[in-house]
């Protein structure tokens, strides 16, 4: 009886997995299982040549290549840049918004606002707010030598910004949904108990929205190690490849050099990076997230 | 506050104050986040030579509204907006489904392999779409779907993140909240359409939100699928304008103000749904 | 935990999938080349009118006159329909074309840049125009000899030529004055360039520097072929398949020495060559912060519209011929796009392609399109044409870059070079020019940096193409 209650639960749970799994392993794995494939081989710069097995030669030389190692580091320190920034920033929103204010909502759309715009458009605000020639830096006396973009201690910076302006509307949204599980009872019960607004916000929402800034943590970081449309709008990797993150690199690498198979070797390692980076992240983050209350 | 309290004079204004400065702050953090929207509405209403000189313009006071016209028929609008509502409608539904679905499962079911799955649909997180494009260019052919709406979605119908987003959602809802709702006659269909989706409905919305951006803002697979213009999308659209960058910029950000338009519609619209449940305190079982 | 298994697992199952596709992956596939052939007369046979697909890849500005030719062509006769395809940019287009070479959506015409010729062939894919011109007849020698020997490789022409630039030297007459120099009379080589830049600067007539240098590795490229150097061996990869650069030599020493110290002694501020600030230099010239930029001829017709606007009353643009290594034993090369025919396509679709191709390049057809756009004429015939006479008697400046297409001799150096992995060699200039200008590399270690990663980006692709 009960184990038959239990197998329908099990058949339940994988019919509901089924159409994910379905789009999944057509469109994501199947791919990726034929990089790894691919990465075996020299391969032709265009299909219906013939491709070279070369074993695990090429994941050796592509990953102990400089370009691949400054690659990386410049993938990690893009993350570092933009996650703990964007998300710090829009808990702060999300906090200052969730208030019984006249009007409230109109800030909150605002804070909301830049969901609404996309990569490519914020890169053509941003080309334009940074531009030495046309843009405001040089009104406002903030100039660099060489400008911004093409600066190499700077570049990488100003793409971080640009990323997480863009992706602020969102992380508004994503907090504030957040909030909402904080009950205002507790933080009512903590105000009567004297706590301040500060030791309210760090000891009674914070814990409660640990959820939340987990998976922002988690699902942030992997977008960060997947930049792309930035970069290749703003500076193509450059200069000096120091914006040169992984995903643009294997972008290049596959349009430009047309080079499939160390195109997939890049792919294989951004995807067990991200994986094991994800993995330690939710080893580490979920014993400290409280789910119950 | 209690009522029975009589506010002194001195009490009331540091109440005023303090609303006002919550004001002054609330408004000086809206203005930083909207001027570069602001800035870029502005251009596009200015003259080319207009957006490069300095000091720049912060109000137009000529404005051009040609630039919307020429940003119109050069990008091919009205067919590529059709297009790209279609395709990203499809692929918004979808994905809201198919999360829920899985996230359903993974959070108020228990089956073997339950972990390692959740992994698995973790890891297509982690494959970057532009390694997986000319696999899936064949894949799509292959499955005779080349040049059609369904090859513009299909391969988008299910995210990792969806599912992810939604379970951490049916997380934190309270545990009993399953039991109680057993005890009432209440199947897992119903739970789940009845109780569990309804009161996660801010990350619903946020999914929504964030699959609908997502599939608006598509490029290079539309490009790339698509025969000619009779099923472009509208980022082609606006990429075909930035050709003219130097000519016309202008023209370039009235057409980014154009592709941006319907989403800040759909964002009020949501904002709406969004507000109620983040204020109504649904959550609180 | 059950993490560890799961990676693992993941290794064992993708090595396993990898083993099993190596069967099916190591089936041969078969090529057909039987050398190229031209089906000229499949089109008389066919059903008319035969449907063509032209993939472009010009920006907006320029589909306008790309769409007026196909609907003259279309007009003029009723065995042919041409239908245009915009592909939004070369590098789009080429992706996409690589992609249709699996899932078999290719178009009958495709334009490509300069660059991508070797690729283009590597594919096999090409039906070369030299082949339908010998099976027609057709002579190519009224075409600019330039034009001609840039899309020649192994004695085969290729492409069929179409969009064609060339770099220019786009200045302020009005800095010019400033400084005291005359404005009629532009540097002619890099020696004249410090000069001019040095008097310039002395007089204060710029905000930023005199020179605005977009790191466009072609610019480069041009520099030493104007000086007579090749840029890669075996002919600049005519004779055969280049294996190497050529460039770390004194041309080529010469062209990053002076760069080098412009930019060092505040005479050139470099500009990036792509994305939203690809026309900073050219802006810069606008709002008076440089007085001088290498550019395409290509951005002649925006430029001018951009200056023409009035808001610039201390600009009068002037246009000479792009500056290079001394002493001048070559001259600039061909640069913009090429058309070509596929041999994927049907029979009649080829001689459709054709057809259409051999008229678009009729002096009539070249003239139009080089009002309308700021192309250069690709025909001598074309450039005598009244109409085209009349025009650049109007906007001499326009004639700068057909003009210097025809100085100098025409040597293997100044049919430009023919690489594979033209990208990669590119990267390899650019990354050392920035070397140069952001990080105070001396110069001769830049040069020989650039030569030895545009070496391996070359060897890398030929491996690659066996």
């Amino acid at each position: 009886m009960k184990q038959a209650r239990r197998r329908r639960e099990h058949a339940l749970a994988y019919g509901l997995l089924a159409p994910a799994l379905v789009v999944f392993a057509l469109f994501v794995f199947f791919p990726l299982f034929k990089n790894v494939y691919l990465g075996f081989f020299k391969n032709p710069p265009f299909p219906g040549l013939p491709k070279k097995y070369v074993g695990f030669d090429q994941y050796r030389d592509v990953l102990t290549s400089r370009d691949f190692l400054e690659s990386l580091k410049t993938t990690a320190l893009f993350a570092l840049l933009t996650v703990p920034v964007g998300i710090a920033l829009g808990l702060g929103l999300a906090v200052v918004a969730h208030q019984q204010l006249k009007g409230i909502g109109i800030y909150r759309t605002i804070f909301s606002s830049t969901v609404a715009t996309s990569v490519a458009v914020a890169a053509v605000i941003f080309g334009t707010l940074l531009s030495p020639q046309v843009g405001l830096l040089p009104w406002l006396g903030l100039t660099t030598e060489p400008p911004i973009l093409q600066n190499t201690s700077w570049a990488l910076v100003a793409v971080a910004v640009t990323t997480v302006w863009q992706t602020l509307g969102l992380t508004f949204i994503l907090m504030s949904a957040g909030l909402q599980s904080v009950p205002d009872d507790l933080l009512e019960a903590a105000r009567v108990d004297g706590a301040g607004a500060w030791s309210r916000f760090w000891h009674v929402t914070l814990p409660l929205m640990s959820p939340t800034i987990f998976f922002a943590v988690v699902v942030g970081t992997i977008f960060a190690f997947q930049t792309f449309g930035q970069i290749d709008l703003l500076t193509q990797g450059g200069p000096l490849k120091k914006t040169n993150v992984l995903t643009y690199f294997i972008y290049t690498t596959l349009r430009n050099q047309s080079d499939p198979g160390k195109a997939a070797v890049l792919a294989v390692a951004l995807f067990f990076f991200t994986m094991l980076l994800a993995l330690a992240q939710i080893r580490l983050l979920e014993r400290r997230v409280s789910y119950e209350r | 506050m209690s009522g029975d309290r009589v506010s002194t004079r001195a009490d009331r204004r540091r109440r005023v104050l303090k609303t006002v400065g919550r004001y002054a702050l609330l408004t000086f953090l809206a203005v930083v986040v909207l001027f570069p929207i602001y800035i870029t509405v502005v251009s596009s209403l200015l003259t080319p030579a207009q957006i490069s000189r300095q000091p720049p313009t912060f109000f137009p006071t000529h404005p051009k509204f040609s630039s919307y016209s020429d940003a119109w028929s050069g990008a091919h609008f009205g067919t590529y907006l059709k297009n790209s509502f279609v395709v990203t409608i499809v692929i918004t539904v979808g994905q809201v489904v198919t999360a829920i679905l899985a996230g359903y499962a993974f959070a108020f079911l228990e089956f073997p392999f339950k972990r390692t799955l959740f992994v698995v649909f973790l890891a297509t997180l982690m494959v970057p779409f532009e390694v997986t494009i000319v696999t899936n260019l064949t894949t799509v052919s292959d499955l005779g779907m080349y040049d059609s709406y369904a090859g513009l979605a299909v391969p988008f119908l299910a995210t990792g993140f969806g599912a992810f987003l939604v379970r951490q959602a049916f997380l934190t809802l309270p545990r009993d909240l399953r039991d109680a709702a057993a005890l009432d006659g209440y199947g897992h269909w119903r739970f789940m359409t009845r109780v569990a989706v309804p009161l996660a409905r801010p990350a619903v919305a946020a999914l929504a939100v964030f699959a609908f951006l997502g599939a608006w803002n598509q490029y290079l697979w539309p490009l790339l699928v698509t025969k000619d213009d009779r099923l472009r999308t509208v980022q082609i659209g606006l990429r075909q304008l930035s050709g003219l960058a130097l000519g016309s910029p202008n023209v370039v950000y009235a057409g980014a103000v154009i592709a941006v338009v319907p989403l800040v519609i759909l964002l009020l619209f949501f904002q709406k749904h969004l507000v109620r449940g983040l204020t109504s305190g649904a959550v609180k079982g | 935990m059950s993490f560890r298994r799961v990676l693992t697992g993941g290794v064992a199952i993708a090595l396993a999938v990898a083993g099993g596709l190596t069967a099916v992956g190591a089936a041969p596939t078969a090529a057909g080349a039987a050398g190229p052939s031209c089906p000229l007369k499949a089109l008389s046979k066919a059903s008319k009118p035969v449907q063509i697909t032209f993939w472009q890849s010009l920006p907006q500005a320029n589909l306008a006159a790309i769409n007026k030719l196909v609907a003259q062509f279309n007009a003029s006769q009723t065995d042919v329909k041409v239908n245009v395809v915009s592909q939004v940019s070369y590098d789009d287009t080429f992706t996409k074309y690589k992609a249709g070479l699996s899932s078999g959506d290719l178009p009958d015409i495709v334009m490509l840049q300069e660059t991508d010729q070797q690729q283009m062939i590597d594919t096999t894919t090409v039906l070369p125009s030299g082949a339908c011109a010998k099976a027609d007849k057709y002579s190519f020698s009224d075409f600019l000899p330039r034009v001609v020997s840039y899309y020649t490789v192994k004695g085969q022409m290729y492409a069929m030529p179409f969009n064609v630039s060339g770099p220019v030297l786009y200045y302020n007459k009005k800095s010019f004055t400033a400084a005291g120099l005359d404005p009629e009379k532009p540097p002619a080589s890099l020696d004249e360039l410090v000069a001019d830049a040095q008097k310039i600067k002395a007089a204060g007539a710029v905000s930023k520097a005199p020179l605005g240098l977009k790191t466009e590795p072609g610019f480069i490229e041009h520099m030493i072929a104007i000086g007579g150097s090749t840029f890669v061996n075996n002919d600049n990869g005519r004779k055969a398949r280049a294996t190497k650069s050529t460039f770390d030599n004194k041309t080529g020493r010469q062209v990053f020495q002076t760069l080098s110290t412009m930019v060092k002694n505040g005479l050139a501020e470099p500009t990036p060559d792509s994305g939203t600030g690809t026309f900073n230099d050219l802006i810069g010239i606008g709002n008076g912060q440089f007085a001088m930029a290498f550019d395409t001829s290509a951005s002649l017709g925006t430029i001018s519209q951009f200056l023409a606007t009035g808001a610039y009353p201390n600009v009068s643009l002037g246009v000479a011929p792009m500056v290079g290594a001394s002493p001048k034993k070559g001259g600039v090369l061909v640069s913009g796009g090429a058309l070509y025919m596929v041999n994927k396509s049907e029979p009649a679709k080829q001689a459709a392609a054709w057809k259409f191709l051999k008229w678009l390049d009729e002096p009539a057809q070249q003239t139009t399109w080089s009002i309308d756009t700021g192309y250069i004429p690709i025909r001598k015939a074309a450039a005598a044409t009244a109409a085209m006479q009349d025009y650049w008697a109007k906007n001499p400046a326009y004639k700068v870059a057909y003009d210097q297409l025809l100085s100098g001799p025409n040597t293997v150096a100044t049919a430009g070079s023919v690489i594979g992995n033209y990208k990669g060699v590119r990267d390899a200039v650019r990354d050392a020019e920035n070397s140069m200008f952001l990080q105070g590399k001396d110069p001769r270690a830049a040069l020989k940096d650039a030569a030895s990663n545009a070496n391996s980006a070359i060897s890398d692709y030929n491996s690659r193409v066996g």
